[in-house]
């Protein structure tokens, strides 16, 4: 079982009450961002390009506890910045577990080994460890060389230290199935709970904006990558919000499903996107006009979206929403290896492609693909 | 909400196709802003360029009509029927007092893109390119460091 059985238990009575009780909309995980400074800066991420005076601010333990009693998930995702550059995160996640929430701590595991042992183990923590790929995709996604191994040393402390650990692996343009997939073999045998996975974010805001799938070649990607799956493989999502990423199921966005506050409050309409901020969660509900957001609305920045913030409650919502919904999953879950012929075809011919950045460094691929880059801009970043 | 401006290139693909079909997505216009004063002279200025600063990724410094200077970062703006109701929320960088505040449009003198655009510059073929230079000058443990907060 990917995730606790409590946890499961837990998630299933919290979305029934809410359906017995007619609600429309309701919260499933808070992604809660405690302060938005990091010890990496990815060309790829969105989420770090602030003023100083933004990136040294952060949420005091009693904000956060307030935010997640306001909106009343059983879930809460700790993403950021780096969570633990945040010197009350111990803390924090404390707060949590005592409330019993079922906490995601997401950390690229820089600091995780030396953090540790702030930290106690525990069926409600999990430790999400950002691994992008295997060793030279990561390193590359992360833009740091040497990123991956530490990171897989922090999973493996972590894990030899009796915490539950989970990996979020995000995939861009020119993401290679077959080298993800040994990379789900990686992540098993370092003994992982389970792994998430997401195609890229389409943050607005990210500097790099020329490598995120759009929804033909995600489908295809995804469709290649978990089709004839092994059996070890455990992920950490529900089965069919990953139907959904294979191109097996139509799913609306549910853009409330996993609420995001930061240091600016309560952020409209959705993870991804930045229209603003409510000061409270019940004005986040109201104020929203949802029917402008999803891929279905027309709105060009929901375009391609598939990701898990979006899709997955979504998920959540088909498998509770129907005797239909709940058989569907069950079959997905018990027996679900999705044993497809033309998948594994496609995945014997895959030719790694060159034209996205994120592949391997050490290649020598990318020589050409650099010596196109346009001279005149350079990295404005402190290196 | 970004302006059609920042948004054309994902609006002109989906003119042409269905998400469904779209293999690789247009990304968004990215203006240069830093250091623009614009002209304040009609509603519908002041209304683009507030939509602008919200989205601006540095600080900027706005007068007030009282002749006040706040400096902070935009991180919300309220768009009403008149300039009256209509407001900024901004994140002052520098004084005593960092509490946040609203500041209705119509109570704004100028606007000035003052702060550095953290989000300039920062792509993957910037990264590749100064990749690729410190490999050939044989570096090792190549990354792109954060940058000091001090
Ligand atoms: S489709 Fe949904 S999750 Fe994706 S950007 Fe739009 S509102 Fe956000």
């Amino acid at each position: 079982m990917a995730i606790p059985v409590s946890q499961a238990w837990t998630v299933a009575t919290y979305v029934i009450k809410q359906k017995l009780a007619g609600r429309k909309r309701y919260p499933l995980v808070l992604m809660l961002e405690p302060l938005f400074r990091c010890n990496l800066a990815c060309a790829g991420c969105g989420k770090i390009q602030y003023p100083a005076h933004i990136l040294k601010a952060e949420l005091t333990p009693e904000e956060c506890f307030k935010a997640v009693e306001e909106c009343g998930v059983p879930m809460v995702s700790i993403p950021g910045g780096e969570p633990l550059l945040h010197p009350k995160m111990p803390e924090i996640v404390q707060g949590l577990i005592d409330r019993k929430k079922y906490v995601y701590m997401c950390t690229n595991a820089l600091l995780l080994k030396e953090k540790l042992h702030l930290f106690k183990p525990s069926k409600y923590l999990s430790f999400s460890v950002h691994v992008d790929g295997e060793k030279e995709h990561h390193d590359f996604g992360v833009c740091r060389e040497g990123g991956h191994d530490i990171a897989m040393e922090g999973v493996r402390a972590a894990v030899a230290a009796g915490f539950r650990v989970t990996t979020n692996t995000t995939l861009f343009d020119g993401a290679d199935p077959n080298s993800v997939r040994r990379h789900f073999d990686q992540l098993m045998e370092a003994g992982v709970d389970s792994m998430m996975i997401s195609p890229g974010y389409t943050y607005d805001k990210a500097p790099d904006q020329k490598h995120f799938l759009g929804r033909a070649r995600s489908r295809k990607l995804f469709r290649a990558l978990l089709s004839n799956r092994k059996k070890r493989w455990q992920f950490n999502a529900n089965p069919i919000f990953l139907e959904f990423l294979m191109g097996k199921r139509e799913l609306t966005c549910t853009p409330w499903g996993m609420p995001t506050f930061s240091i600016f409050g309560w952020q409209k309409p959705c993870y991804l996107l930045q229209d603003g901020y409510a000061d409270t969660f019940q004005e986040l509900l109201d104020e929203v006009d949802w029917a402008n957001y999803g891929t279905e609305s027309g709105n060009p920045r929901c375009a391609n979206c598939m990701v898990h913030s979006g899709y997955e409650a979504s998920g959540v919502n088909y498998t509770f929403g129907s005797l239909k919904g709940l058989i569907a999953t069950a079959k997905a879950m018990f027996g679900g290896l999705y044993e497809d012929p033309d998948a594994q075809k496609l995945l014997n011919d895959w030719k790694p492609t060159n034209h996205g950045q994120l592949v391997q460094i050490g290649s020598g691929i990318l020589s050409a693909e650099s010596e196109r880059v346009n001279h005149s801009e350079s990295l404005a970043v402190g290196d | 909400m970004a302006t059609e401006q920042q948004e054309h290139l994902k609006i002109e693909e989906l003119q042409q196709l269905s998400p469904d079909q779209i293999e690789v997505m247009a990304g968004r216009d990215r203006e240069n802003l830093e250091g623009w004063i614009p002209a304040l002279a009609t509603e519908a200025e002041v209304k683009d360029a507030f939509e602008k600063a919200f989205d601006y990724r540095g600080d900027v410094t706005l007068t007030l009509k009282s002749g006040e200077v706040v400096e902070g970062y935009i991180y919300d703006r309220r768009q009403g029927s008149t300039l009256e109701n209509s407001l900024v929320r901004v994140m002052p960088s520098k004084g005593e007092d960092r509490s946040r505040r609203s500041i209705p449009y119509s109570e704004i003198a100028a606007l000035n893109f003052s702060g550095r655009d953290t989000a300039a510059g920062k792509t993957f073929e910037a990264w590749v390119k100064k990749y690729w230079e410190k490999k050939a000058a044989g570096e090792k443990n190549i990354q792109i460091e954060p940058e000091k907060l001090d």
